[in-house]
């Protein structure tokens, strides 16, 4: 086939055709408003004030010093690293639990699934009520066992765990049902044959069958499950703040903070971009390095 | 007939565009529905009733001071904007440092009827910058305390006879803290904003910055003995590091004895408390009895129209909301005090409310010793509130003494300050 060739130019005019809707929508609703925001992080902006200056990459330099903002990006990886690897990890087991199960599937399925479904405010007022340090039912469950009362949410010990925790209870249901769609895409036959071949127990099936074959799934839920991590921002809001003591300081949160709090429109818009920059380069590192290694056609 | 239906159709077209003329539409914000949505939808009734020829409509109200305050600066200037919004009286200075609303100085001289209802130079203070009438305060609160009887009597103090000194309340609230079962002794809501700690700053007779808004003054002994006073509350009163949300919900469950928070609260704790316990409350313990003042919360009504004619029904309306009819409105369906001060004593407004329900007394004894809500000069005076606020979430921790909370706060805030 050459350039020149009517048929494939007739299909190269109705492709470039069939893109040109999604293309202008991207263009409009995501490039442009990347570009204002990165216009706008050049400058002194502030909300309210109707001059400003242009100050280059000063914003972005002032931000390498700015400890509040170096603690909300420790604090996001903190929590990254804690949900990430709990809700892939527990997402899969409770898959596999559902899976070989036959009668209730259904039932846990859409258990498991409510989190996901339910609205985040909503349920972080429940969580609120749970971890409550004097009469929250988690604790009042531990001085059963003689522990004594945790104070989950308002020190600045426990709050990173404790948003964790809601996190992941957050992340299992979406990753669960990720994983049961990877489950029923491997031929039932492969089995078989690693049984044939000496993988006698089921323990040494999944890890010779069902791990491997899994392998793009589990790539995309790990994708998945650490973009939304790093977004974390709801249960900061309406639980902590942000706080005690800028212990839950997220990256989301501090730029909520700085551009619509304290009005610094300018800063904030400096902080997106580096935000933006952070989940292009966890995207790139996830694509382009793993999918070389899980794919097997 | 097609005749007689077109000049029908025109004389109605004729018509309605007089009475467009002739009314007035004006646009209200407001934020936190929780408190307000009743109190507007009452006030904007009965005002529409008196004045058929004004419109109201409301905007969206925003969840918080600071949302409705970003709404309004988003806005200003556009024709989204509303006519009318309830600004935060420590964000009022925002407002005036970039010059949007209108000033109501010109409103206020040419209206010769404003002292006899009840508008004091005191109240008109509330919300004037540097000569700047930006609005005029409409829900005024100030720092109340809060206890659980019950508990108070358990613990063997006196509920008709509550402590009047700091050192009488920890000294309580560490026998309450003795009972157990999960119970604490106290909780000062130290926490989202700094009201509460300039309440204990001006309780000392200590400002927040020198006279001419250059350097930090709470440096100095009266905001030590602020700090100290914190670290005590927490060593000697035994109270807990919490949310500041969980620490309501504690005191509202019967969980937490006495409870330091804003007057304006008190009707949605009345609510909270239902019949779990005996609620009271009584005015603030008394720091300095000579210099001692408390600072004012609560709201604004700030003019944003710049239209001539719809600024005199703004102002008019504005009025009506803030003075002795929107008291008696605002007071008993929030906890608010009254902001103006012909509402308490006039039987037609307030004067029996406060005889029958005893709770509301206690802002009301306070009104004298209201002096403003601090806010801080420059583009950086809401990020000095976040500074102090995390500055004593760790001193509540325990992580450091008062002494190193007082130099950090006081470094971090000098930083920020215009220079």
């Amino acid at each position: 086939m050459t350039r020149t060739d009517p048929i494939s130019r007739h299909e190269n005019r109705a492709g470039l055709f069939l893109v040109f809707p999604t293309f202008t929508l991207m263009v409009l609703l995501l490039l442009l408003p990347t570009l204002a925001v990165f216009a706008l992080s050049l400058t002194d902006a502030e909300l309210g004030s109707t001059t400003f200056t242009f100050l280059g990459l000063d914003a972005y330099s002032d931000l390498l010093s700015d400890r509040n903002f170096l603690r909300a990006f420790k604090n996001t990886f903190i929590y990254v690293g804690l949900v990430s690897p709990a809700s892939v990890i527990l997402g899969l087991m409770l898959a596999l639990l559902i899976e070989a199960e036959t009668d209730a599937r259904g039932f846990f399925r859409s258990v498991y699934f409510l989190p996901v479904v339910a609205l985040v405010v909503a349920m972080a007022s429940v969580w609120q009520y749970l971890m409550h340090p004097s009469f929250g039912p988690i604790n009042l469950f531990l001085n059963i066992f003689g522990i004594a009362s945790i104070n989950w949410l308002g020190s600045s010990d426990n709050v990173l765990p404790a948003l964790a925790i809601i996190g992941i209870w957050q992340a299992i249901g979406f990753n669960m049902v990720l994983f049961l769609a990877g489950l029923t895409g491997i031929n039932r036959d492969l089995y078989a044959a690693a049984e044939m071949d000496g993988a006698k127990t089921a323990w040494s099936r999944f890890w010779v069958v069902t791990w491997p074959m899994l392998g793009p799934t589990t790539l995309f839920v790990i994708t998945i499950t650490v973009i939304n991590a790093v977004k974390v921002f709801e249960t900061v809001a309406t639980l902590t703040q942000g706080g005690p003591a800028k212990a839950s300081e997220v990256l989301l949160w501090s730029i909520y903070q700085e551009g619509f709090v304290f009005l610094h429109i300018g800063t904030a818009s400096a902080m997106a971009m580096v935000f933006i920059v952070v989940l292009l380069v966890l995207l790139l590192i996830q694509t382009r390095l793993l999918e070389k290694q899980v794919h097997y056609t | 007939m097609k005749k007689l239906l077109a000049t029908a159709s025109m004389a109605i077209a004729m018509l309605t565009s007089a009475l467009h003329a002739q009314t007035v539409d004006i646009v209200v914000h407001y934020p936190m529905p929780g408190f307000f949505k009743n109190v507007m939808d009452q006030i904007s009734t009965e005002y529409v009733k008196q004045h058929p020829d004004v419109k109201i409509t409301f905007a969206n109200p925003s969840p918080t001071y600071e949302d409705g305050l970003q709404l309004m600066l988003r806005q200003a200037g556009t024709s989204e904007m509303p006519d009318v919004s309830f600004i935060g009286l420590n964000r009022l200075r925002v407002l005036a440092e970039r010059n949007v609303g209108v000033d109501l100085t010109p409103f206020v001289k040419a209206d010769s009827t404003m002292a006899a209802e009840g508008y004091s130079e005191r109240l008109l203070n509330l919300a004037r910058f540097n000569g700047r009438q930006v609005g005029l305060a409409f829900a005024t609160s100030n720092p109340i305390f809060y206890y659980n009887a019950d508990l108070v009597r358990k613990a063997g103090g006196d509920p008709d006879n509550m402590p009047k000194t700091w050192d009488g309340v920890l000294a309580l609230s560490a026998k309450i803290n003795a009972l157990g079962d999960g119970v604490n002794g106290m909780s000062y809501r130290w926490q989202g904003d700094d009201w509460m700690f300039s309440a204990l700053l001006f309780g000392h007779g200590g400002t927040m910055l020198t006279p001419d808004e250059k350097k930090v003054a709470f440096d100095g002994p009266e905001g030590l003995a602020s700090f100290k006073l914190i670290d005590r509350m927490v060593k000697e009163g035994k109270m807990p590091a919490m949310t500041s949300d969980a620490a309501v919900q504690s005191f509202t469950a019967g969980k937490t004895g006495l409870f330091f928070w804003t007057t304006g609260a008190l009707r949605s704790v009345i609510n909270g408390v239902g019949n779990k316990f005996e609620l009271r409350t009584t005015s603030m313990p008394v720091i300095d009895a000579q210099k001692g003042r408390l600072p004012t919360g609560g709201n604004a009504a700030v003019m944003f129209t710049t239209d001539p004619q719809k600024q005199k029904a703004v102002f008019d309306f504005i009025k009506f909301a803030s003075g002795a009819y929107g008291a008696s409105v605002v007071v008993p369906g929030t906890g608010y005090v009254p902001n103006n001060d012909l509402a308490p004593k006039d039987p037609r407004y307030l004067g029996n409310f406060y005889k029958e329900n005893p709770l509301f007394r206690a802002g009301l004894n306070q009104m004298e010793l209201m002096i403003p809500w601090y806010s801080f000069p420059g583009n950086n005076g809401v990020k000095v509130t976040q500074t102090i606020v995390d500055n004593l979430a760790q001193l509540v921790e325990q992580k450091v003494t008062p002494e190193e909370a007082l130099k950090a706060t006081s470094s971090e805030v000098q930083k920020l300050l215009p220079r």
